[in-house]
């Protein structure tokens, strides 16, 4: 008896160790998996910058904008329509009858509030440099909000994308510390259950404003290895996943499960030339020397050859998809007679011999190989690297602040998802910012300009000026923008999305 | 016996006194904490006033004081990165890693103990070379490796098990055979090598002068003593276990303390660090005590050294 007793706890222990993750009703079929490498720091969008929040705040949240994955433009969203009453205010109409997940209406409060708790310092929510230059935010009545701006704000329906909507009643009853565990949005889903590190369950919101999701489940599991998420991905235990790497796409395309999707993303990359010598006195401060980097490189067909075509060659820094891009300047081509010309014309009539400071590819695929095939051009018109290798990103882009890099070293920007020229213009190529190895007055000049104007085609003109500047000058050694690669399984319709954000609302059962 | 423990426990002491003097470094030998903490463009002013805050304007040794006291209660600090205290953090973590471990333990014991005991038996048989050889490859065989390969195998191929994941028997399988399979090796070769010289021994010879049957002379007397070295390395690669942990949850996605504390490591979130590399040595540290206590327990001669 006694013996009985004790095997039966054991038992009971054991199966309760074991116990499955609870899923209640869920079924395969109305359930999309979606992958992520890490883990989210909270559920509370503006107090993160993680790409991860992001996304998941895009499936639970709503903005006031949104930005139509087709066209590439800004549209309506909670918001129906925004209009100037001066140079620096903006009234904003909201939508009618959206409610967030505890049932309460949305409306101009909400908006109010959102931005007031973001913008108050104390609060020291990440956010808040993205809407600085918002001065302060006016309920004009149930559905219109008025933003008054630090100045004419050209990028503020661009910003608008990148603001969730929380609701006035959870700011001010629940609190911050509450807030970050419990999202209540007005969006397609809503969060069931977050086992940290593990898995988001997420439900439809049954009564979204907007179109109604496909499926009614979305398991976001967190898996760390690449090998793991796409073994998962061909097993069936993963739906959808990102960032595969070019290698790894025909094995996934072969699988007979599940398909690759690319899309070009916002984020460009190029390597810094020390033209301001923050590094110490070096060659590239010459332009001769900058431009004969340029000619020596064959950087079509390292996209070609060794990216295997994931990546869109660019003139300057400016993404093809921002506001600005000028695609009247052609990129240079390879011309190493030119260029070994210009290396003497500039004194190094033997060529030079100059350090690179390297990473590992964490946003960049296959960083390590076209770098390598760079060097190999770049000796050919008697430019020697030295590479220095610091694998972690953090210690690497400290280098780089502390002006501790070499004359050349790898670098890429993703705009903070702002589909503006201004995005990479002012935080990256301006004299003083912490990571600009490059200044010009003159550049300085014409990015103060774009960002002072409200009127576009003046902004345009102003953006191909300093495009042509850049280009010029030689700013920096110029490659591509980059392509982001998906994973999907073909049980699934869905498209590469160019915000890397993934909307699992869009995601819909493949037709057969 | 009491004195032998009361040994090990003064033992323990200084190696956890060396810890946490480890664990206080991690912080300071990495520079001015404050940097990490504050953005780049903050004032001098700003610079200061953080390190009152953080009490980083003291002598070194309050410092450390500080440090020891409250670690004493469990209290790491606030994790830099999730706001949420760092001790509950890693508590949090500790039973999925202490569960692979354990299961990982129980699969190297499952392989090792038999194959091990067959090839002292039969020793330089084809049985013994064959042990020999799956020991060679066990051991040649990275974690990252064998872990990717029954990935492909078992989930890619068959669907028969769960790529990755928690929480269900099934998840169990692979990570624990993974861990396993690592330790298995050392375990087989000690296991083997154990019998062998135990087989030899007088006391074997009696037991069968006795009369006694050879399946009981090899598992009542031949293994106890075989056991031995068994154990103490084992304890000592409790500790491997745990490094090779951090390997197998990132593969299989296993929501542990390894992967915590990598990741942790890769944010500059020094509190949970800290409170990861204490508890874990702990862990350590507690489990060697247990098996020299174990250890002791089993052989007279031990206790009386």
């Amino acid at each position: 008896m006694i013996h009985a007793i004790t095997l039966g706890s054991v038992l009971g222990l054991i199966s309760a160790l074991l116990a499955p993750v609870d899923v209640s009703a869920q079924t395969k079929d109305d359930t999309i998996v979606y992958a992520i490498q890490s883990d989210m720091q909270n559920w509370d969008p503006p107090n993160s910058v993680l790409r991860e929040s992001i996304i998941m705040g895009y499936n639970v949240f709503d903005h006031l904008a949104a930005r139509d994955l087709k066209t590439g433009k800004v549209g309506p969203s909670l918001a129906v329509s925004w209009k100037n009453i001066d140079d620096s205010t903006w009234e904003v109409k909201l939508r009618k009858g959206v409610k967030f997940h505890d049932g309460t209406p949305f409306g101009a409060k909400d908006v109010k509030a959102t931005f007031d708790r973001v913008l108050n310092p104390e609060n020291k929510l990440t956010a808040r440099g993205n809407h600085a230059k918002i001065k302060s935010v006016e309920v004009v009545d149930d559905l219109t909000a008025r933003f008054k701006t630090d100045g004419p704000y050209p990028l503020f329906v661009e910003r608008l994308t990148a603001q969730v909507m929380q609701s006035e009643k959870v700011i001010k009853e629940k609190g911050h510390e509450w807030m970050q565990e419990n999202p209540v949005g007005t969006g397609p889903y809503k969060l069931v259950k977050w086992s940290k590190k593990q898995e988001h369950l997420l439900i439809r919101n049954e009564d979204y404003w907007g179109p109604k999701p496909a499926y009614k489940y979305v398991r976001v599991r967190i898996i760390p290895e690449q090998a793991t998420q796409i073994a998962e991905l061909m097993s069936g235990g993963v739906d959808i996943i990102k960032a595969v790497p070019p290698d790894q796409m025909d094995v996934i395309n072969k699988s007979g499960q599940a398909r690759t999707t690319t899309s070009p993303i916002l984020r460009t990359a190029m390597i810094q030339l020390d033209q301001a010598g923050r590094s110490g006195a070096n060659p590239f401060q010459d332009r001769r020397v900058r431009l004969a980097a340029n000619l020596a490189v064959d950087v079509d067909s390292i996209i070609k050859h060794v990216l295997n075509g994931l990546g869109d060659r660019v003139a300057t820094t400016v993404n093809p998809m921002a506001f600005g891009f000028d695609a009247s300047i052609k990129p240079y081509k390879q011309d190493l007679a030119q260029a070994k010309k210009l290396l003497a014309e500039a004194g190094f009539p033997n060529g030079i011999d100059v350090g690179f400071l390297r990473t590992q590819p964490t946003v960049e695929p296959g960083l390590i190989q076209t770098s390598d095939a760079i060097m190999a051009d770049l000796a050919k018109a008697g430019i020697r690297t030295k590479a220095r290798m610091v694998g972690e990103v953090g210690p690497f882009t400290n280098l780089i602040r502390d002006n501790k890099a070499d004359p050349m070293f790898e670098f890429s920007w993703g705009y903070y998802s702002i589909f503006d020229a201004d995005a990479i213009f002012y935080d990256v190529m301006t004299c003083n910012q912490p990571y600009s190895y490059y200044c010009n007055k003159a550049l300085d000049d014409l990015v103060i300009q774009g960002r002072s104007t409200l009127d576009s085609k003046r902004r345009m003109e102003i953006y191909a000026k300093a495009q042509k500047l850049v280009y010029e000058d030689a700013a920096y050694l110029f490659k591509w923008g980059l392509r982001g690669v998906w994973g999907v399984s073909n049980r699934l319709e869905y498209d590469a999305p160019r915000d890397e954000v993934d909307r699992m609302w869009a995601v819909t059962p493949r037709k057969k | 016996m009491r004195r032998y423990i009361a040994r090990q426990l003064v033992q323990l002491v200084v190696v956890v006194f060396g810890i946490s003097l480890l664990a206080f470094a991690i912080l300071h030998v990495l520079g001015d904490p404050v940097l990490l903490l504050l953005p780049q463009n903050a004032g001098k002013e700003e610079f200061e006033r953080y390190r009152h805050l953080l009490g980083l304007d003291r002598p070194i040794y309050v410092q450390y004081w500080k440090f020891v006291s409250r670690a004493v209660l469990g209290d790491f600090g606030k994790s830099w990165y999730a706001d949420t205290p760092a001790f509950s953090l890693v508590l949090e973590r500790m039973p999925p890693t202490i569960y692979l471990t354990l299961s990982g333990l129980v699969v190297a014991l499952v392989i090792a103990l038999p194959l091990g005991t067959v090839a002292a038996l039969r020793r330089h048989s084809w049985v013994d070379s064959l042990c020999t050889a799956v020991a060679v490859a066990g051991q040649a065989a990275p974690i990252f490796w064998l872990g990717i390969m029954l990935i492909i195998v078992f989930s890619v191929r068959l669907r028969l098990l769960p790529a990755s994941g928690y929480g269900t028997w099934q998840n169990f399988l692979m990570p624990a055979f993974c861990l396993g399979a690592a330790l298995a090796p050392i375990t087989m070769r000690l296991v083997r090598s154990g019998v062998i010289e135990v087989m030899n021994m007088e006391f074997i010879k009696t037991a069968r002068a006795k009369g006694l049957a050879e399946g009981r002379v090899v598992v009542k007397h031949a293994f106890r003593n075989a056991c031995i070295p068994v154990i103490t390395v084992l304890g000592l690669q409790f500790g491997q276990l745990l490094g090779g942990a951090i390997i197998t949850e990132t593969i299989f996605a296993w929501p542990g303390v390894a992967t915590l504390t990598v990741e942790s490591i890769r944010n500059q979130d020094f509190p949970v660090v800290q409170c990861a590399v204490v508890l874990l040595a702990l862990l350590i540290v507690t489990v060697n005590l247990l098996v020299d206590v174990v250890v002791g327990l089993i052989d007279p001669r031990i206790r009386a050294s």
